[in-house]
């Protein structure tokens, strides 16, 4: 019942020729579709829907959307119903609005981002098919990333003018969503404000995370690798074909994922996660950093603010 | 990809001048302001995605020659464009340069609240 997962995410791009080289050669996500406006649909190698990520040109760089799966097609009904409830415009857009899929909820979340869910989407299947299957296919290229992971999204944070988007997204999610909360990082003199947020309907730590910033936007898009290996692996590629790096491989205390961070063609910023962390349950205590131990939270290791992570978003 | 090969085997190299602090670095044709400056291990250009999308290494041209590839008109205007405002990291030399700093790092200005 409600939400499943991240069911894709829809970003733009300046050149497309540079983002597909990048998208399908470096990260190895896999082209499924190209529609007549230049939208390009891809998706992770273990994904068995049609496509999980998709790049549209334009000239400018960042988030067009997030679109969630639900598991029932009801589940819009009763979805609709408790957004509208909350006091939160929803839409209802017919089957195709999103490409192979069914009918869709639009909404824009209380951070302005705007959010797709949709119970339908045409199946592709995983590449290493159902039936006695391989572990993992030939012919990746690049990092053979398997999945979108997670993504990160930047919400306007100004306490002195009692702007928190951060903490309304949590509620938000938390209320009407049904998400749980696995993380967050509390600031100020009082240890009171909810500066950023980590969220899960699946049983990882995050599906979703909200970092408190100037103002909105994309923070970043994660896929998947296996573990330690894959991430060393992962960077080599990126410093062989000199992708901007903006942090170099790491543990986050934070999820305890490993990480790596860098920049697509148009300044999006992508990020390589592995490992599980923790499994993530809506009866587990939500896990609280402290403003003094933030960067330790971020960036395990050295405890610092590392590359540009929280000044350079689109 | 074949003209970018072409200049870098003429090892062409311009100066590039940051008239705020007086830095100078060398730059070759095929390679953006922003990249030359970092990959010398000089400062004062604010680097960020590398990728014409983030906005925070916004220069002005005040002399010289370049050529721009696409950047994102959430942060410079074709007019702007047009008079050489511009971000570092989409901008190749086809000169000697000097130019003046724009973008400012939000993280210089002071935190308050975690992350801003």
């Amino acid at each position: 019942m409600g939400v499943l997962r991240l069911g894709h995410a829809n970003i733009r791009v300046l050149d497309m020729d540079a983002a597909r080289k990048h998208y399908e050669g470096i990260l190895g996500l896999i082209k499924t579709h190209e529609d007549s406006d230049g939208n390009v649909y891809l998706k992770g190698w273990d994904e068995w829907d049609k496509y999980s990520f998709v790049l549209s040109p334009s000239d400018k760089a960042g988030l067009n959307h997030v679109a969630f799966k639900v598991e029932n097609d009801s589940d819009l009904d009763h979805l609709k119903s408790a957004i509208a409830d909350y006091g939160i415009e929803v839409e209802e857009v017919p089957a195709g609005t999103l490409y192979a899929c069914g009918r869709a909820l639009k909404l824009n979340i209380p951070s302005g981002h705007t959010m797709y869910l949709y119970a339908e989407k045409e199946y592709f299947g995983k590449a290493v098919g159902e039936t006695n299957p391989e572990p993992w296919p030939d012919g990746l290229l690049g990092m053979g990333v398997r999945w979108l992971d997670h993504t990160l999204l930047m919400c306007e944070l100004n306490p002195e003018k009692g702007i928190n988007k951060v903490a309304e997204n949590v509620k938000f999610f938390s209320e009407v969503l049904g998400f749980g909360l696995s993380e967050q990082v509390m600031v100020g003199p009082d240890g009171n404000i909810q500066a950023a947020a980590w969220m899960f309907r699946t049983s990882t730590p995050h599906d979703i995370a909200f970092v408190g910033g100037p103002e909105r936007g994309l923070h970043h898009c994660a896929f998947y690798l296996e573990d330690w290996s894959e991430i060393l692996k992962a960077a080599d590629i990126l410093g062989k074909r000199k992708v901007k790096m903006d942090v170099t491989p790491q543990r986050h205390g934070i999820t305890r994922g490993s990480t790596i961070y860098f920049f697509d063609p148009s300044g999006n910023r992508n990020e390589t996660f592995a490992g599980l962390g923790y499994l993530a349950q809506p009866d587990m205590p939500p896990i609280t950093w402290t403003e003094d131990q933030l960067w330790r939270g971020i960036f395990y290791h050295t405890g610092e603010e590392a590359g540009e992570f929280t000044s350079v978003y689109t | 990809m074949k003209n970018d090969a072409d200049r870098s085997q003429r090892s062409e190299k311009f100066c590039v001048t940051i008239l705020d602090t007086g830095e100078r670095y060398v730059c070759s044709p095929a390679e953006h302001l922003l990249r030359a400056m970092r990959a010398l291990g000089r400062k004062g250009i604010p680097s960020g995605c590398h990728g014409g999308g983030c906005g925070v290494c916004k220069i002005k041209v005040e002399e010289g020659e370049i050529q721009a590839s696409l950047m994102s008109r959430e942060h410079i205007s074709v007019a702007e464009q047009c008079e050489k405002v511009v971000l570092a990291c989409r901008t190749f030399p086809r000169s000697d340069i000097k130019l003046r700093v724009l973008g400012k790092m939000q993280k210089s200005v002071v935190r308050r609240y975690g992350f801003v």
